[in-house]
């Protein structure tokens, strides 16, 4: 696993506001995101000579990275459109930056994701119109199973038969990415959470209740890469990446290894591995959370606690601001906006600048960042650092 | 539940044998010619050795749950909202491989990991379907 060479850096974030942007179209999010991030970074619009997005999950688009170079206005060398599911696209996204610039091919690369998820939804669907997003309509719509909830819910079961877990276990998740959010101004959930209510919280597909699902969000993200020093804006504020670990085992949950060996555990060797790192290097852990039951498996699958163990580290109290690994300082998918895992990314830039205001992780030197598509069919992690 | 709904499959080519079979109700799944791998889904080639020969075996139905989840949302539309609560469950059959189905029969709400399930073959609409339920109900 070669590291990712530290020459090139994160120069700018870009954020739209989330939750409800009524008026707003899914290329009209994501320039706004990129427009922010090249302003972040003090890049102009004609500085930019690599765009890679994803297009919108709610209203699909194919060629959605030429819609989107033609809305703002650049005429790029290379531009693509990724999907690689969920919350790991934005990894890829990096990942194709970086070895663009590094290559030479691009001086300024931009990764956004973004859409109108919300609001912009087909009228009446309960879920969004992803076809084939897990690849196995076959054997899957006949069954009853149709999106993601049902899936992760297998999981969750699964979790719990395992290693004898409870929903205390999932609801200390919910409680304490909840906490985080109301320290964010930019958070779609803005009332605190009880136990109480979690456990009132309607059952969706057991395990899973509504309070272990991640949120539908518009909004948009983005993120400039640039060789270090190139920046206008970017003096000791460019991120560095260390490294990028992916692994891809299945598509769709029949073929879904068990929880020990699911990829998101190679994923992380690679990246600690890349990094010359472990856990014990990491401040900050931004880790998927699209449901409750992603963030036990990740936190297992990354080293942070032992097979069975997630619950008891996150009710320790050690994920909360001010503890050994603050999950997620922003709120994450599951209380801040479920923005394709693109703010798990911009918030570990804004933690490791030091600029995260009273959500400010002391001492935030490390990031890692995971994501996964499908379920944790393509797994990644990413280890950022601060120069 | 008596009146059972299901999204009919679009079978390709390589699956056809899969759903024909389950009109006579029988669950054949493919087997490599030549390692001899049994997998599900069916695929055109063998997913372990990557060869084209392949057969078909008589699976015997038995099989244990792996998981499940007992679905409260109609994902599908509206028109499901009459099958709420219904039990989805990964099985893992007796010869081996894994494969998600429902699970159904009156007493489905009380499953739990690692019961004993045995396949059932409802007609539903113009088609059978390999659904299961638990061995106990008989």
């Amino acid at each position: 696993m070669p590291a990712v060479g530290s020459d090139v850096v994160i120069a700018g974030i870009g954020e739209t506001p989330v939750g409800r942007l009524p008026g707003w179209s899914s290329v009209e999010i994501q320039a706004a995101a990129v427009l922010a991030a090249l302003r972040d970074a003090g890049f102009a619009l004609s500085d930019l000579d690599g765009l890679i997005n994803l297009d919108p999950y709610a209203t699909p688009n194919s060629m959605f990275s030429s819609t989107l170079a033609e809305h703002l206005g650049v005429a790029p060398r290379f531009a693509c459109t990724i999907d690689v599911g969920g919350t790991v696209t934005g990894m890829t996204m990096l990942q194709q930056a970086v070895w663009a610039i590094e290559s030479g091919y691009c001086n300024v690369a931009v990764c956004v994701y973004g859409e109108n998820t919300l609001t912009g939804r087909p009228v009446g669907a309960q879920g969004l119109h992803m076809h084939n997003m897990l690849g196995g309509e076959e054997w899957e719509e006949p069954f009853g199973l149709h999106g993601m909830v049902i899936p992760y819910a297998l999981l969750a079961q699964r979790y719990l038969d395992l290693y004898g877990a409870t929903d205390a276990d999932l609801a200390a998740v919910a409680l304490v990415t909840r906490r985080h959010a109301l320290l964010n101004d930019n958070a779609q959930m803005r009332k605190p959470m009880t136990l109480e209510d979690y456990r009132a919280s309607r059952p969706i597909s057991s395990p899973l209740r509504l309070l272990d699902c991640s949120l539908v969000s518009d909004g948009g993200g983005a993120l400039v890469l640039t060789r270090a020093g190139r920046a206008p804006q970017g003096h000791g504020r460019g991120v560095t990446i260390r490294a990028i670990g992916m692994k891809t085992t299945h598509n769709s949950v029949a073929l879904m290894p068990d929880i020990p060996d699911l990829g998101m555990a190679a994923a992380g060797a690679d990246a600690y591995e890349a990094a010359g790192m472990g856990p014990e290097d990491i401040q900050v852990a931004n880790l998927h959370d699209a449901f409750t039951i992603s963030v036990l498996v990740s936190l297992e699958a990354l080293g942070f606690a032992r097979p069975g163990e997630g619950g008891a580290l996150v009710r320790s109290g050690a994920m909360d601001l001010g503890g050994r690994w603050p999950l997620n300082p922003h709120g994450g998918l599951l209380s801040q906006a479920h923005i394709g895992g693109m703010l798990h990314i911009t918030e570990a830039v804004r933690q490791l600048r030091g600029e995260a205001g009273r959500r400010q992780v002391e001492g935030a030197r490390r990031a890692l960042v995971s994501g996964n598509g499908g379920i944790f069919s393509v797994c990644g992690a990413m280890i950022l650092e601060k120069p | 539940m008596l009146d059972l709904l299901a999204t009919p499959p679009n079978p390709t080519g390589a699956s056809v044998p899969f759903w024909d079979a389950c009109d006579r109700g029988e669950l054949l799944f493919p087997k490599c010619g030549c390692c001899g791998h049994l997998f599900y889904y069916p695929r055109r080639h063998c997913p372990l050795c990557g060869d084209t020969a392949l057969g078909w075996q008589r699976m015997s139905g038995r099989g244990t749950v792996f998981s499940h989840s007992h679905v409260h949302v109609a994902f599908q539309g509206g028109a499901w909202s009459g099958q709420l609560p219904y039990t989805v469950v990964l099985v893992d059959l007796a010869e081996g491989p894994r494969m998600l189905s429902r699970l159904i029969g009156d007493d489905a709400s009380a499953v739990r990991g690692g019961d004993a399930v045995s396949v059932v073959f409802p007609r539903i609409g113009d088609r059978r379907y390999p659904f299961f339920q638990r061995a106990a109900a008989g």
